[in-house]
């Protein structure tokens, strides 16, 4: 934190002929400074990622018994071969996709309505999606799996898929609503007295400039239905309907000791999310609605 | 609203604006709302998952309150929240600080720093299983290393408390780090010069300056990592399963084990709706105050 206070050189005030000395020790000890924190924050990183590495490291490791040394991507070769993960990955990403579909075309349109009107019943719902959003899911789980168990729907991707659409919704809208707040309602107001809709406004002007927060929400959709595992566990069955969590974590029990095996297993997971990370790292919201409300 | 300016009149703008918001509405009530109210009603009950059971009055509160692992679960709850939210708040705080400093490579470091965050709780807990948890893992070496024996970080109830609450700031501190990022990012350096200026310490300006201007979003990320952690389940659960000996089974994780491992969905339900009636209070006035700080 004090590393912060470092002063600006051109900033510093004082008469012209001690402030050029000033300035050469004052550059001198900012460059040195500079170095320190940068060790300072290398060693942080560095054991921060540790867990990080240590996935990927061991997945690269030959198994007892292989021929090889050294690293190698036969650990992938063997769970692409004898495991079922190829299919819990095409499980896991038609089900988050299906969701971020759903959840921003719902949440989008709604979005709007929250931001532009200005009524009782809006700001009730406000609250009621804010209150939404701060509950265990756990409660919901078990009143949808009896549901869902008359509806013959436990251990369905679809199934799943709803409750992820369920449980999105809030945070999506209130995530549109913060980024349709930044958008001057002028420019709709224009259109309107040159008679276009209010559907049409929608379309051809505020959705048509929102694609940084369209964004922004089905990343957040697309972590949320991916990273979820507590929903996946309660509800999918059979190992051919598993998605990716509950994949890794019953072939982790089955096989706890071929560490090489589990952790590529465990990179065919992480790698998708770090993928969508590193490519629209700009669009990445931190908690979902910690945006929308820090920026309102 | 938007409507009245529109040339087809309000009643055309209307209409569209309750179409717009209604498909959110109905998956709102149907996923969200409905399911609550269920397990409000089914926390009334001595029913199962497939079953509803005779009407039992408060019977499965009463037995909830008297008992002492709910107890213990709230205790640990509790302990879990606190450490996670300002744990992970300390740590963000002071690596938002020491980025915001020049230093070489800090973009890289920022982006590498958020991965604890990006990378799913399944991948990060079985990662942290091989670190920590069997007699061949690293750490328990590296602490017979330097004489302390081979400890089992997972066996023993204190440590796995620890284990589980380091686990928790790990994953959680790049969100304070982004949230606090952006807060810091929005003060005027001008007035840290005038603190300077006016002779105040490094330590003095921390405290009068920067804190209060980033207090805004201090409180909401303190809120929303509350929240979080409160309602963590994954954390938890991959990597304790809630042991040993019930150390650190938190109220979500009791609630889950009431239900689908020990079939009791009463008593089960009563902890969720429990907690959900705890979270529906503070979340509406946790909610109005954020509403008045806007105002302001």
């Amino acid at each position: 934190m004090s590393a912060s206070l470092t002063p600006t050189p051109g900033l510093v005030v004082g008469d012209p002929q001690p402030q050029q000395q000033l300035r050469h020790r004052e550059v001198e000890m900012a460059a040195r400074g500079q170095w320190w924190r940068f060790l300072l924050i290398l060693v942080v990183t560095t054991v921060v990622l540790v867990p990080i590495l240590a996935v990927l490291w061991l997945s690269l490791q030959p198994g007892l018994g292989s021929p090889t040394t050294g690293l190698t991507l036969e650990n992938f070769v063997i769970i692409f071969e004898r495991t079922g993960v190829g299919t819990w990955l095409t499980n896991s990403l038609s089900t988050a996709l299906v969701t971020v579909l759903i959840s921003v075309l719902v949440a989008a349109p709604a979005g709007y309505v929250l931001s532009r009107g200005r009524s009782r019943l809006i700001s009730s719902y406000s609250l009621l999606l804010f209150v939404i959003q701060s509950l265990p899911v756990v409660t919901a789980a078990i009143p949808l799996f009896i549901l869902f168990a008359e509806l013959q729907m436990v251990d369905t991707l679809t199934g799943i898929t709803v409750i992820y659409v369920g449980s999105t919704m809030s945070v999506a809208i209130w995530m549109m609503t913060a980024y349709y707040d930044s958008i001057p309602i002028a420019l709709e107001e224009a259109a309107w007295i040159d008679g276009a809709s209010v559907f049409s406004g929608f379309l051809r002007i505020v959705l048509r400039n929102s694609l940084p927060g369209i964004l922004s929400t089905a990343i957040f959709c697309f972590l949320l239905a991916w990273n979820d595992y507590l929903i996946a566990l309660v509800f999918l069955r059979s190992e051919a309907n598993f998605t990716l969590p509950v994949g890794v974590q019953s072939f982790f029990q089955q096989n706890a000791t071929n560490w090489g095996l589990v952790m590529a297993v465990a990179v065919i997971m992480m790698l998708p999310p770090v993928i969508v990370f590193a490519a629209l790292n700009r669009y990445f919201s931190v908690g979902g609605i910690g945006g929308s409300l820090a920026g309102r | 609203m938007p409507a009245h300016h529109g040339r087809r009149g309000p009643t055309a703008g209307t209409l569209t604006l309750i179409l717009f918001v209604m498909p959110s509405v109905l998956l709102i009530l149907l996923l969200n709302l409905y399911p609550v109210l269920y397990a409000g009603m089914q926390s009334l009950r001595d029913g199962s998952l497939i079953a509803a059971g005779d009407f039992v009055g408060l019977e499965n509160y009463t037995d909830v309150l008297t008992s002492e692992a709910f107890w213990d679960s709230t205790g640990f709850t509790l302990v879990f929240t606190l450490v996670g939210v300002f744990g992970s708040w300390a740590v963000g705080l002071a690596l938002a600080l020491l980025l915001r400093t020049k230093i070489p490579a800090g973009g890289l470091f920022k982006v590498l720093l958020l991965l604890p965050w990006v990378v799913p709780v399944v991948v990060s807990a079985t990662s942290w299983n091989w670190l920590v948890a069997t007699p061949q893992s690293p750490f328990p070496i590296i602490t017979e290393a330097i004489g302390l024996g081979r400890v089992l970080f997972l066996a023993d109830p204190t440590l796995a408390q620890v284990t589980v609450c380091v686990f928790k700031v790990w994953i959680s501190f790049p969100f304070m780090m982004m949230m606090m990022a952006s807060a810091l990012a929005a003060v005027d350096d001008n007035v840290y010069e005038a603190a300077r200026v006016d002779g105040a310490s490094r330590g003095q300006i921390f405290t009068h300056v920067t804190l209060p201007l980033i207090s805004r979003s201090t409180y909401i990320s303190w809120i929303l990592m509350t929240i979080f952690c409160v309602n963590d389940f994954p954390t938890i659960f991959l990597l304790t399963g809630g042991g040993p000996v019930n150390a650190t089974s938190s109220l979500v994780v009791l609630s889950y084990r009431k239900v689908f491992a020990e079939f009791q969905t009463g008593p089960g339900t009563a902890i969720a709706f429990v907690m959900t009636l705890t979270l529906v209070v503070v979340s509406v006035l946790l909610y109005r105050q954020l509403k008045k700080v806007n105002i302001e």
